[in-house]
């Protein structure tokens, strides 16, 4: 290994960053062109309003993933922690106005403790945070069900305004997604600890010998993660209106794939927030260009696994020696 | 993500690949006698909560209903021993379930091409993903995952709903019958096992999975070609999926397009508990199977001791965490990347 400047790795970080940026970018015109070409009500502001909505949530829980998979772990809890924090949230409010605010949260709480139990499951049994999140996931998931196996609670009507409001026209999901977003990036651009966690990423044992705390780093990330997770739940709870147990399960894996698209690689160290981004964007606005065409779930999951593979096997090659 | 052995020098390999062969060896003799003795264990514990427990009905109920789980974790093994993991079995589980019924086959016959074009199917599966891991080096759980996505697209494309054709009446016999008082998914398993156990344990091939697994540039030094190692591992971690979810149709006796849910995970868990490190090179046919059984049992001892279904995903969260944390600590003194 190559003695690790911080000149050297800012270069690196920036180069991945590039190369996968332009390849996003491309592929987001194309999407666009695409959903033109199909059809007349695409290019609409509504129409991209709506898409904005519809990937919050995904957006809020790609964040948090991200984070996870920038220090070379990753976090296969997300899933249960927004089903549970959806539960708690709507059934612990239960259309009860005072409740709202105490009870929101504490259902973010919730779920960046559950992720720091994760974080101290990982660094101190020093087992894989693969199978450490696949664990917890399970007992989260569990509980869930044994507490509800269906849709539970409700929330005041205005509660729903996080999914559905519109101050002159822009949603406020997009408002909040894209605050989010930009502090999560400045964060990891500017201070110490976002730093730090491309350093634990890209080699923890040459960041340990620096002094960089990486249990705490580590700790903090995926309670960071259930944050982000929780935050996905609230969501989804302001979107429906109910908590469904259920909620979360195929954001699990799901949350990975805009990480990945976006550049940041599976061994961590690479990439960014901003990729996420566009990951959720991309796949969003595919989604919604399928949609139009009347394309089934079924061949979008196809292409779904085909641009996986596309992005993947792309970066992969930049990434790897 | 590196690891320490990676970094290790290349050069006093010969001397240090005997000893390290001994002491893996009785390691894992070692483990396996712990796994034993622990669902020894377990069954004591759930006998004497639960006499019924102990009932030769029960045991069969437990072995029928665990045959897919050990055919399945027998592969993952395989792929995770190389380092890698295969999210993509359950997906094809289904996916080759509903080709069974494509056969749309009234006579027992049929099972022999639907068997054929299985493993056929199943062995490209294995091949694309294996290629994809070597070749285009995509990360397993990635390669993987997308070919889970991608199955599960085509499955749905070909069935739209519900799948329609019907399977030979011989594929509950398959499932859930008896040949000579031993149940015939059983056997199966047993045969499927005792195959993999001279391929992984007895063999060059096996031999060359364990260095590429514990150290894969070690492994082109002394002229290995690791890429068709982990291919072939890749290939029969599907074979065996593919065989598996034939078996589960025939045990759960409906084709739907979510066939085999869960095996992913289960398998995997199944296999880490036996002893299958993730990060590759070390583990056994033996702990694997043992590893499945105790998975398999301690979801039927939630169930006959009356505790809610849904107990078993807390009961399977906390075994997993516990086992991989007990191996990590065990493992502890010669790595330490957590």
């Amino acid at each position: 290994m190559k003695p690790d400047s911080a000149l050297v790795r800012l270069r690196d970080v920036l180069r991945g960053i590039g190369v996968s940026r332009l390849v996003l970018a491309f592929m987001l015109v194309l999407a666009l062109v695409a959903g033109m070409l199909v059809n007349e009500h695409f290019a609409s502001w509504r129409n991209f309003a709506n898409i904005l909505e519809q990937s919050a949530g995904f957006a809020f829980v790609s964040i948090g993933q991200t984070l996870a998979i920038l220090t070379g772990g990753i976090d296969l809890s997300v899933g249960a922690v927004m089903s549970a924090c959806a539960v708690f949230l709507a059934a612990g409010i239960d259309g009860r106005d005072a409740l709202v605010w105490p009870i929101t949260v504490a259902a973010l709480a919730l779920g960046a403790l559950i992720g720091i139990v994760n974080g101290l499951l990982v660094t101190r049994l020093r087992v894989h945070p693969l199978i450490v999140t696949l664990g917890t996931a399970a007992i989260i998931e569990g509980l869930i069900l044994l507490y509800t196996l269906k849709p539970t609670g409700s929330v005041p009507i205005w509660f729903e305004d996080f999914a559905w409001a519109r101050p002159a026209g822009i949603p406020v999901a997009a408002m909040v997604m894209a605050a989010i977003f930009a502090a999560v990036a400045l964060f990891l651009a500017f201070t110490g600890l976002g730093r730090s966690i491309y350093a634990v990423g890209d080699n923890s044992e040459a960041a340990s010998l620096r002094g960089i705390p990486v249990n705490q780093v580590l700790v903090f990330v995926y309670g960071a993660s259930g944050f982000f997770a929780a935050l996905a739940g609230v969501y989804f709870v302001s979107r429906t209106g109910v908590g469904d147990p259920r909620i979360g399960v195929p954001f699990t894996l799901a949350s990975i794939t805009p990480v990945i698209i976006g550049g940041t690689v599976l061994s961590g160290g690479k990439g960014g927030v901003i990729g996420t981004l566009f990951g959720v964007l991309l796949l969003a606005l595919i989604g919604n260009v399928l949609n139009h065409m009347n394309v089934p779930t079924s061949i979008q999951w196809v292409v779904q696994g085909l641009i996986i593979l596309a992005a993947v096997s792309f970066h992969a090659r930049g990434a790897r020696k | 993500m590196s690891t320490q052995s990676e970094n290790r020098p290349p050069g006093r390999k010969e001397t240090g690949s005997l000893g390290s062969a001994i002491s893996a060896a009785t390691r894992r003799i070692r483990s396996e006698v712990g796994l034993a003795a622990f669902l020894g264990m377990l069954m004591l514990v759930a006998t004497l909560i639960q006499p019924r427990f102990i009932d030769p009905a029960n045991l069969r109920d437990i072995l029928t209903q665990a045959a897919p789980l050990l055919i399945v974790t027998m592969g993952q093994a395989f792929v995770i021993l190389v380092r890698g993991l295969d999210l993509s079995v359950a997906s094809l589980m289904a996916t080759v379930a509903v080709l069974a019924t494509a056969f749309n086959a009234q006579s027992d016959i049929m099972i022999v091409p639907i068997f054929a074009a299985a493993i056929a199917f199943s062995a490209t599966v294995g091949l694309i993903n294996g290629l994809l891991v070597t070749k285009r080096r995509v990360s397993p759980f990635l390669a993987t995952l997308a070919m889970m996505i991608l199955l599960q697209g085509l499955r749905f494309s070909y069935t739209q709903g519900a799948p329609a054709g019907t399977l030979p009446p011989g594929f509950r016999w398959l499932g859930t019958g008896d040949f000579a008082g031993v149940p015939v998914n059983l056997m199966a398993a047993a045969l499927l096992a005792v195959v993999l156990w001279i391929a992984l344990h007895k063999g060059v091939f096996g031999r060359r999975v364990f260095i590429v697994g514990g150290n894969p540039r070690a492994a082109e030094l002394v002229g290995i070609k690791a890429d068709r190692t982990i291919v072939a591992c890749y290939v029969i971690c599907s074979v065996m999926a593919g065989i598996g979810g034939l078996f589960l149709v025939g045990y759960v006796g409906t084709v739907d397009n979510w066939v085999g849910r869960g095996y992913e995970l289960d398998s995997i868990v199944a296999a880490v508990m036996g002893g299958v490190v993730l990060s590759g090179g070390r583990g056994s046919i033996a702990g694997a199977l043992l590893g499945a059984l105790i998975l398999v049992t301690i979801f039927n001892i939630i169930i006959i001791v009356g505790l809610p279904v849904q107990g078993q995903f807390v009961v399977k969260g906390a075994v997993i965490i516990g086992a991989a944390a007990i191996y990590a600590n065990l493992a502890n003194r010669n790595s330490s990347t957590p």
